[in-house]
């Protein structure tokens, strides 16, 4: 088969530059272990309950601090978990002092879900097989909405929460 | 004449010249039909959507049939709708901007465009087979991996065939750019809209590979119980986020670079000036093209990629607003000073630069990361997107629609319903989707299928509501004008724009062989430089010669007809192996019409010089 020289430079490069794309990416992957960058902490969503921020004591509001409060939810279609209170029956509802430090970290079992407080910060994408977390500080005191913005099913506009944010004293 | 021969014509023979032909301007208006077709039928989506959301709590269609309506509704505007347009314009102008006969392979355009056809009528078939896809038009897995019945794979086979057409279709039009322009055509002197058909035509050759890619994984996730993105087996869900909004983001500028071509080329006519910063044009044409690929994370701020990842990608997609700035000024500094007539194709134009630019300043909002926090999956995002795609895109295909109707068809579209059309479409657009800003606000998120009432979304919801309307009936009204001006519409000459451009050197609608001697290109806006040194029109490059033809083939209507089989059995293999033989017969129809067409040489056929000859006499 004839190739014309100028054809032949050019298919040459081509396939030795992609051969060498696929060498940088190799070594990156299987020796150095290098992972795309994403969220740190990953979880396995068959067994959520058994991980250390979601075990059954540890869901809904826990004071960990002074000023510190750390909120662990995990959202499924189409609810939210946050624990059970001290009788047995399932949180519909969370206060938070205002002024106050909170790490929200969630979780889901099944499909990705949204977490907004709407007219605030709070705004995660909640995906299988991660934790993702955010961190704010309620300035405001007020009863705010917990919403799925995050597309997930039939009964998305179902799924809500309130967090209600109330004075110090 | 051919007309009075089309005219005796059955309509069996015209409608086998449709089926087989290579001609980019009938399959312009095949794409023209068939895009149309597409969106009134995602216009009537939008509408049950509307009437659903008119009231808190209404109960008009069910939460499961909602769902459908929101996934197909996007799914339609995007791919069957807004690209078919666009192609439907590329098609009918591009090859008559450069002076060239036809496109580089018109056998591959007619094929790109059978795909896409048949791509849309398999996906639209799933409303029939049990349920039309419902996972929304981003398809995010594990919902899309996980949602049961048909409609899921409905979506991945159809977008998957009607992509492949779409790829088919921008690398023939970049070969077309690249090869066929005629004498003294150089790039500096090619119009705007022939250089956005350029630019998108290699974003398709980039970005579509990328949802090739995701459509395969979540083919063999869903129908051959592989694990891509399914977590608990070690896949991953953000991996179909990164491919999906690595072809979707480029694939807006794809919709919208054409539409900023159809208006650069509208303004500079109607100003009767040569556009303002040509060079700054085109270069900001290639900029925001280029720029486009590296902005794919900001539809994804909230998903927790970190602070540096987010950061990155807000600068590089704030950095957009720069060329598109550029844009826009050139257009008003076109418009300073011109002699400006404003008609149908202007108007649409004038109306596009407010609009577009409020869709410009929430997308700027919406860039910074911290800021998206609040917006993310509000109706803030429906509303800026809105706001883009239809104050830009569609905006730009109405104006480049009364703009080269008469070439398209030799007949101008009448003004007074024209101008009925923009009006009630424009209200109804800035009705619509204005107060949608203020519903994502107050928190209103996406894709909800009722609201509860006292929350402060009543009012907005209804405005919302009736702005559709609005448009529902500037749609229409356009629909009308179509179908009078077929029929009783005032017959265009060669040139009724005072043009600027090649295509309005030769009659309207153009011989089937386009230019008779191709024409000698002498620098930017050909004609007009002929016109002003006092000659009729372009002197040609080459003395009166036979031309060379392609025939026409009815091989890429079969080969796509294949396609569409062999997607029924991938899908319903899932139940039963005998479906296979779907495949079977499907891929032998494919193969078999590939086979014919490597085997049998087709080296065209000629057009006697006399002939031509007999024609300019007529």
């Amino acid at each position: 088969m004839h190739l014309h020289k100028y054809e032949r430079i050019w298919l040459i490069f081509g396939i030795s530059s992609l051969v060498l794309f696929l060498v940088v990416l190799g070594v990156g992957a299987f020796y150095k272990g290098t992972q795309p960058p994403s969220h740190l902490a990953t979880v396995d969503p068959t067994k959520v309950e058994e991980h250390e921020a979601f075990r059954e004591e540890n869901l809904g509001l826990r004071k960990v601090g002074e000023n510190d409060y750390i909120v662990s939810v995990i959202a499924s279609a189409f609810n939210y978990n946050f624990g059970k209170d001290d009788e047995g029956n399932t949180i519909r509802k969370i206060e938070i002092p205002v002024g106050s430090n909170v790490l929200f970290q969630a979780t889901t079992t099944d499909v990705i879900h949204g977490f907004q407080l709407a007219g605030t910060n709070v705004n995660m994408m909640v995906e299988p097989g991660y934790i993702n977390s955010l961190k704010t500080t309620f300035k405001k005191t007020g009863t705010y909405t917990l919403i799925c913005n995050e597309y997930c099913g039939t009964g998305h506009h179902l799924m809500a929460f309130e967090v209600e944010v109330i004075d110090n004293e | 004449m051919s007309n009075s021969i089309a005219q005796n014509r059955s309509f069996g023979a015209a409608m086998w010249d449709y089926l087989t032909t290579v001609d980019h301007k009938k399959i312009g208006i095949m794409y023209l039909v068939a895009g149309g077709f597409f969106f009134l039928l995602g216009g009537l989506e939008a509408m049950a959507i509307r009437w659903q959301l008119i009231k808190p709590e209404n109960d008009f269609v069910s939460a499961g049939f909602y769902n459908e309506l929101i996934t197909m509704h996007g799914t339609t505007m995007i791919f069957l709708a807004a690209m078919p347009l666009i192609f439907a314009l590329m098609n009918a102008v591009v090859p008559l901007q450069i002076g060239a006969r036809d496109v580089a392979f018109p056998f591959l355009n007619s094929l790109g465009f059978w795909l896409f056809l048949f791509g849309g009528i398999l996906l639209n078939c799933s409303w029939f087979l049990g349920g039309a896809p419902d996972a929304g038009w981003t398809a995010y897995a594990p919902l899309s991996t996980i949602s049961p019945g048909e409609g899921v794979d409905f979506y991945v086979l159809g977008l998957q065939i009607s992509g492949a057409g779409t790829l088919i279709g921008g690398i023939n039009f970049l070969v077309t750019i690249v090869n066929m322009r005629a004498p003294g055509m150089t790039y500096m002197r090619m119009p705007l809209f022939t250089w956005t058909a350029f630019i998108t035509s290699t974003l398709i050759l980039f970005a579509f590979p990328a949802l090739t890619v995701g459509l395969f994984l979540m083919m063999f996730d869903r129908l051959f119980g592989s694990g891509f993105f399914d977590a608990s087996m070690g896949g991953n869900s953000v991996i179909w986020e990164h491919l999906f909004w690595i072809f979707g983001h480029p694939e807006v500028y794809i919709l919208i670079l054409p539409a900023f071509g159809v208006f650069s080329d509208v303004f500079s006519t109607f100003s009767k000036k040569r556009l303002f910063g040509y060079t700054a044009m085109v270069f900001a044409t290639v900029l925001i093209g280029f720029l486009g690929f590296m902005v794919w994370a900001h539809h994804m701020f909230t998903v927790g990629l970190g602070p540096a990842a987010n950061s990155i990608f807000a600068v590089a997609t704030m950095a957009i607003a720069v060329p598109t700035g550029i844009k826009i000024f050139n257009w008003l500094f076109t418009l300073w000073g011109g002699n400006i007539k404003i008609n149908s194709a202007m108007l649409w134009a004038l109306g596009f630069i407010p609009s577009f630019t409020l869709g410009g300043m929430t997308g700027v909002m919406l860039a910074a990361a911290s800021a998206d926090y609040q917006y993310h999956d509000s109706y803030f995002v429906v509303a800026h997107f809105h706001y883009v795609i239809v104050g830009g895109v569609v905006f730009g295909i109405f104006s480049g629609l009364h703009y080269w109707w008469p070439k398209m068809f030799g007949r101008i579209l009448d003004e007074t319903l024209g101008k009925i059309t923009f009006w009630t479409f424009f209200v109804g657009f800035h009705l619509t989707f204005f107060i949608q800003h203020f519903l994502g606000l107050m928190g209103m998120p996406r894709r909800y299928w009722v609201y509860l009432e006292d929350q402060g979304l009543d009012f907005g919801n209804l405005i919302s509501t009736i702005g559709a309307f609005f448009m529902a009936i500037g749609a229409i009204v356009f629909l009308y004008n179509v179908v009078i001006t077929s029929i009783k519409g005032e017959k265009a000459g060669a040139d009724p724009w005072d043009g600027r451009t090649l295509e309005w050197s030769i009659p309207s609608p153009p011989p089937h062989y386009n230019f008779t001697q191709t024409p000698l290109v002498r620098g930017l806006d050909p004609l007009w430089i002929e016109k002003s040194e006092g000659r009729k029109g372009m002197t040609p490059a080459e003395p009166l010669s036979d031309i060379h033809m392609p025939n026409g083939s009815i091989l890429p209507f079969v080969m796509s007809l294949g396609l569409f089989i062999a997607g029924f059995g991938f899908i319903y293999q899932k139940y039963d192996l005998a479906w296979l033989s779907l495949v079977f017969i499907g891929m032998g129809i494919l193969l078999g019409s590939m086979l014919i067409r490597s085997l049998k040489d087709d080296l065209g056929y000629h057009i006697h010089k006399e002939d031509l000859e007999k024609e300019a006499r007529k």
